[in-house]
């Protein structure tokens, strides 16, 4: 046998229990998922479904009230809405950290580092309960406190979008902060020294120095971060679907929107097409930015 | 003003900034820390203070003896062992293989994975449902862990992969001409030196489990068979407002290890996520 025969039969024989795992955890459900999509199976067809080719798909597209295409909007306007506000408010908190003279940063560092380090799905049960309850949530009392109205902070859409979008932003913006305040750091002081004997404003130094010389460091950071945004469903569904205890807010990212389908309404057809161009639309977006990344 | 009297006015007001934020930013995990050790049920009370004037341990003893937690905590932690053993049994060779040997089709199952790492596991649990439920495994414990091994075996093959791939090749290679066997390079070279990597993969995997409650309660049935979250979850679904306090005391208690391993593990924890294998 020669070696390459012999490197194949080992690297094949040494990953296969992984790669079988795979194969049948991740992509047969995946496959099955598919066909699913193109089926009538729900809680009164859970066995005896039939196949009924694309009109889950069209009905999806095609059909807004079926609220599929608002739910997309909602996402993309939460991705960028999160996104925005995230690299403006990390970018301001780090350069703040990086002050000359700032002592106590690493105190700073810590405390702000906090939410990231607790379990997610933990902190948005506090902030419901503990924050947003309408009778005996902190910023109600708060409110009282300050001689005004109390609020449903999840009572209603836009309110309950805010809401989400700020407990999002608190979950998410320690990462944030550590990945610019890290780039900030490798950025060499030198720039900054011969800018400002040309005169350069910190504006100008910013924007010309500053955000230059962090943007290919963060990227990666930032590709990620707007993945996972387009993909959260904890923020929204903790907040204001659960089960049993929906606030009246009827905001439905992608996600939320596929769960709610498949376990709530139990169209698990419908749901399996959603899935399905959910994929497809995550796909396109790996595909995207690879080809950038190589480009570059 | 002269220019040093106008930076420590800066750094005066910076500091302000910054103990006001980070204020905010703890307010929450303050809040239920605080009405954990509340003696008195004054939740309702616009006197509410950070600091109670009478503390007790009660809501904290409630949750252990009021609640199935131990049980809910021994199911986490045959969950997560579980998992762990297999993602890493399987990962760590699977690994190895993809970063030192080129073969066909290494390349296209290394696109593909990268493909699958951005399906979230969610929008599978249909088909895992339909899937599973012929065979016996709704609501039993090798159900979930299917499914956790499942969703963590990309994460851990890819992860370890390109730590792997940074370890020279040349240390393996001199031990080959010692005459060390593949299995002893392995087990003597390779492991010792990608300590840090495995232990990453085994945090995120143990974290994953501990913090994973949508399958839990889809999947589980009844409460004596629920994870720490799936438990944690039910206690505030249930009985919103009535045991708050003790909602509270049981998400501290259970967020307490997860902080610990954090904080231990940061440094650690912020590399190998933003240098490690996995990107987009």
């Amino acid at each position: 046998m020669n070696k390459n025969r012999r490197e194949t039969l080992f690297a094949y024989s040494w990953s296969l229990p992984s790669l079988l795992l795979i194969l049948l955890i991740v992509i047969f459900p995946i496959l099955y998922t598919g066909y699913i999509s193109m089926t009538n199976m729900n809680i009164y067809h859970w066995n005896n479904y039939e196949f009924i080719g694309l009109e889950n798909y069209k009905d999806a597209l095609l059909v807004f009230d079926n609220g599929f295409l608002t739910a997309l909007f909602v996402t993309v306007l939460w991705t960028v809405v999160n996104m925005v506000l995230q690299l403006v408010i990390a970018f301001i908190m780090a350069t703040l950290l990086n002050i000359k003279g700032l002592r106590l940063r690493n105190v700073y560092r810590t405390l702000l580092i906090f939410p990231w380090a607790m379990p997610g799905y933990v902190s948005i049960l506090l902030w419901k309960t503990g924050m947003f309850n309408s009778q005996f949530g902190l910023l109600n009392q708060w409110m009282e406190k300050l001689g005004l109205e109390p609020v449903r902070w999840l009572g209603s859409d836009v309110i309950a979008f805010i809401s989400c979008t700020c407990v999002n932003l608190w979950l998410a913006l320690p990462f944030m902060i550590t990945i610019i305040d890290g780039a900030l750091q490798s950025v060499d002081r030198s720039f900054y020294e011969s800018a400002l004997l040309d005169g350069a404003t910190w504006l100008e130094r910013t924007r010309y120095i500053t955000i230059p010389m962090i943007r290919p460091i963060i990227a990666p950071s930032v590709m990620i971060t707007t993945f996972t945004t387009f993909k959260q469903f904890d923020v929204i569904y903790l907040l204001t679907q659960q089960v049993g205890s929906k606030t009246g807010a009827n905001i439905h990212t992608i996600l939320t929107y596929a769960y709610e389908k498949a376990f709530i309404t139990n169209n698990y057809g419908y749901s399996s097409a959603i899935s399905i161009l959910i994929f497809g639309m995550l796909l396109l977006f790996s595909f995207v930015t690879n080809g950038r990344k190589e480009e570059n | 003003m002269s220019k040093k009297a106008k930076h420590t006015l800066l750094l005066v007001v910076v500091n302000l900034f910054f103990i006001v934020v980070c204020f905010f930013v703890l307010v929450p995990v303050l809040y239920a820390f605080s009405v954990s050790l509340n003696a008195e049920n004054s939740l309702l009370g616009s006197d509410f203070s950070f600091l109670p004037r009478h503390m007790t341990l009660r809501n904290y003893r409630a949750v252990f003896t009021e609640k199935p937690v131990l049980l809910w905590l021994k199911n986490s932690l045959i969950l997560a062992v579980a998992t762990l053993v297999i993602s890493l049994g399987t990962g760590i060779p699977a690994a190895y293989a993809f970063s030192r040997k080129r073969f066909p089709g290494r390349n296209a199952i290394l696109k593909l994975l990268i493909l699958l790492y951005a399906f979230p596991s969610l929008l599978s649990m249909t088909a895992l449902y339909k899937l599973l439920s012929p065979m016996g495994l709704i609501n039993t414990r090798t159900g979930l862990i299917i499914v956790y091994t499942g969703t963590m075996a990309v994460f851990a093959l890819w992860n370890m992969k390109g730590y792997f791939d940074t370890i020279p090749v040349e240390i393996e290679e001199a031990a080959m001409i010692d005459g060390a066997t593949q299995l002893e390079q392995v087990t003597k070279i390779v492991l010792p030196l990608a300590k840090p990597t495995i232990a990453v993969t085994a945090m995120m995997v143990l974290v994953y489990v501990w913090n994973e409650y949508i399958f839990a309660i889809n999947f589980m049935t009844g409460s004596d068979t629920y994870t720490l979250a799936a438990g944690l979850y039910s206690l505030q679904a249930t009985e919103m407002s009535g045991s708050w306090p003790i909602f509270s005391a049981a998400s501290l208690i259970v967020s307490l290890p997860i902080l610990i391993v954090f904080f231990a593990l940061q440094k650690n924890m912020t590399e190998g996520l933003t240098s490690g294998g996995v990107k987009g």
